[in-house]
């Protein structure tokens, strides 16, 4: 396979589009910057991997957005949000004592990013408990509607429904116990 | 009609223009609708939001341990002869004696993959062994029908492997590692003369192809006996194989072992039954004969780690399509299995005809 060199655009446009071949390279392009800055500040590789994954989310979810606007480069930007979420976790685990400094990064504000994703985060493992809860199939059914645009006739036949009448009206238990868990057991 | 599928058809757009002018302006006066719709979108929008960091979580960890997984890697269990890799080297390599007593050699691929490759020898060895197989045939076709004269031969594939009927239209799955850059694809069995096939949808993310067979009139009047699983199976739920390792169909049978695949992989099972190259894109069934995976990989670190692709992931690649003709065309049965209650060598000689020998091509 050839090797193609991306620019941050690519790189933005790759991600917007779901482009698998763009995550990847990316994904490789700066892997070794986030691992070397958690390595060298207490962290293990797996923690590193953990940080930069967790990045490479942020960074995601913020190019879907319609405003998204990269007014840095995108290193930074990567290098940004991987040092807040790695501060983040390392005052978490309460030892900051061997956290070193350095030189002043080259690192940009974030902290909207940062805010915006915890908030997030906090919505979705919500959901994930309240999914779980739910089980299957409601959990599959809900999703195949709801996520995958399935229509009523595909899911009653994918579950082996008599007719869409039924399915529908599993679907719509379905839905009113996930909104039970998700809005009134906190 | 429940209030719930009110506020879904608005959300989706299934709503006539009137009904849509009159659904904003309950939303103006009705204070207490309006609160219940906003409930019910901050739901589905989190169902969202769920279900894409879940699924990009996934493909991160899938390439992170693609790509720098130092401990065990699955190897895709496809045959690939040698001249894949080496080309014109092969006449040249094919002289030095010394490789004779090496039965297999590991490499690496360029896709992170570990490939069980045959040296040389063997498979020169194996190609004597089929021209004296052909003739063999030959004569046993020639005594008893002289007239039907099957016995073509043909270059040799690049790459080996098994692949299923998703229907008697001539669809029919394999793994997307066996396929991935190829110049041609075919595929026989002992109902089907070598037929040629071409790609309908891939998922490579998944391992998963769906190719057409052009001609596949051989199969039409063959009871298709496949029916697919879309819920999961249990842990040590005893399934079986079928799969073309070498020229004839060969059977497998074990256990379900684990829900998940190669590091906590959802989308796959984990299966101990004996897997070989040649196994991968083949059918993972049931007792009741219902397909419940396609044949992935094995693990090199241990003996007798499979893994096997979920069944419902077909599905979910078929309905990825966007052409809905062709969806439709690709509609899986999910009914009871019509191969439940009978005996294991009736169940496999009815999937015999639909399970197939796939031949790659590559430039």
């Amino acid at each position: 396979m050839s090797k193609v060199s991306y620019t941050d655009l690519d790189f933005i446009e790759g991600l917007k589009h779901n482009n698998d071949a763009v995550l990847r390279a990316l994904y490789k392009k700066y892997y070794n910057l986030v691992l070397k800055y958690v390595v060298n500040n207490s962290g293990s590789s797996e923690a590193a991997a953990d940080i930069y994954q967790e990045t490479l989310i942020v960074l995601y979810e913020n190019v879907q957005k319609p405003t998204f606007e990269l007014n840095c480069q995108l290193q930074t930007f990567i290098f940004s949000i991987a040092k807040r979420l790695w501060l983040k976790q390392l005052r978490g685990n309460g030892h900051l004592a061997r956290f070193n400094e350095g030189e002043e990064d080259d690192v940009v504000d974030v902290s909207d990013e940062i805010t915006d994703h915890l908030k997030k985060e906090s919505d979705i493992l919500k959901m994930n408990t309240c999914m779980d809860n739910l089980g299957e199939p409601c959990k599959t059914i809900l999703k195949d509607f709801y996520v995958y645009k399935l229509s009523m006739d595909e899911i009653s036949e994918k579950f082996g429904y008599t007719n869409s009448d039924n399915a529908k009206t599993q679907k719509y238990k379905c839905l009113q116990r996930l909104k039970r868990y998700f809005f009134e057991d906190k | 009609m429940r209030t719930a599928e009110l506020f879904d058809n608005y959300l989706f757009g299934n709503i006539s223009a009137s009904d849509k002018q009159a659904f904003e302006a309950r939303l103006q006066s009705d204070a207490e609708f309006a609160l219940a719709f906003d409930k019910h979108k901050t739901l589905i929008e989190s169902i969202n939001q769920q279900e894409q960091r879940t699924h990009l979580k996934q493909i991160l960890s899938t390439i992170h341990n693609q790509e720098y997984g130092k401990d065990a890697k699955i190897i895709s269990i496809k045959k690939e002869t040698f001249i894949e890799k080496h080309g014109k080297t092969f006449a040249v390599a094919a002289s030095v004696a010394i490789v004779a007593v090496l039965g297999t050699v590991t490499l690496l691929s360029t896709g992170g993959y570990l490939l069980k490759k045959q040296s040389n020898d063997i498979t020169d060895l194996k190609r004597d062994v089929t021209e004296l197989k052909y003739s063999q045939d030959a004569i046993i076709e020639g005594i008893t029908d002289a007239s039907k004269n099957r016995i073509k031969k043909y270059a040799p594939a690049n790459i080996e492997g098994t692949g299923f009927a998703l229907n008697n239209k001539g669809y029919f799955i394999t793994s997307w590692h066996m396929v991935k850059n190829a110049d041609s694809v075919f595929v026989t069995n002992g109902s089907l003369d070598r037929a040629s096939a071409k790609l309908i949808t891939s998922n490579p993310q998944l391992d998963i192809a769906i190719y057409k067979i052009e001609n596949c009139d051989a199969l039409k009047n063959i009871i298709f006996p496949f029916s697919f699983k879309t819920n999961t199976s249990e842990i040590g739920d005893k399934i079986f194989t079928l799969g073309y390792p070498r020229r004839d169909a060969v059977y497998g049978e074990g256990a379900l072992s684990s829900m998940t695949g190669f590091n906590n992989d959802t989308t796959m099972y984990q299966i101990s039954i004996p897997v070989n190259p040649g196994n991968s894109g083949g059918p993972l069934m049931d007792e009741q004969g219902t397909i419940i995976g396609v044949i992935r990989g094995k693990l090199t670190s241990a003996e007798g780690t499979g893994y096997a692709i979920k069944s419902d992931l077909i599905q979910q690649t078929i309905n990825s399509l966007e052409n809905d003709s062709l969806k439709k065309e690709l509609t899986l049965d999910t009914k009871k299995s019509s191969l439940r209650g009978l005996k294991r060598s009736e169940q496999v000689k009815r999937i015999q005809p639909f399970v197939f020998n796939v031949m790659v091509y590559k430039r």
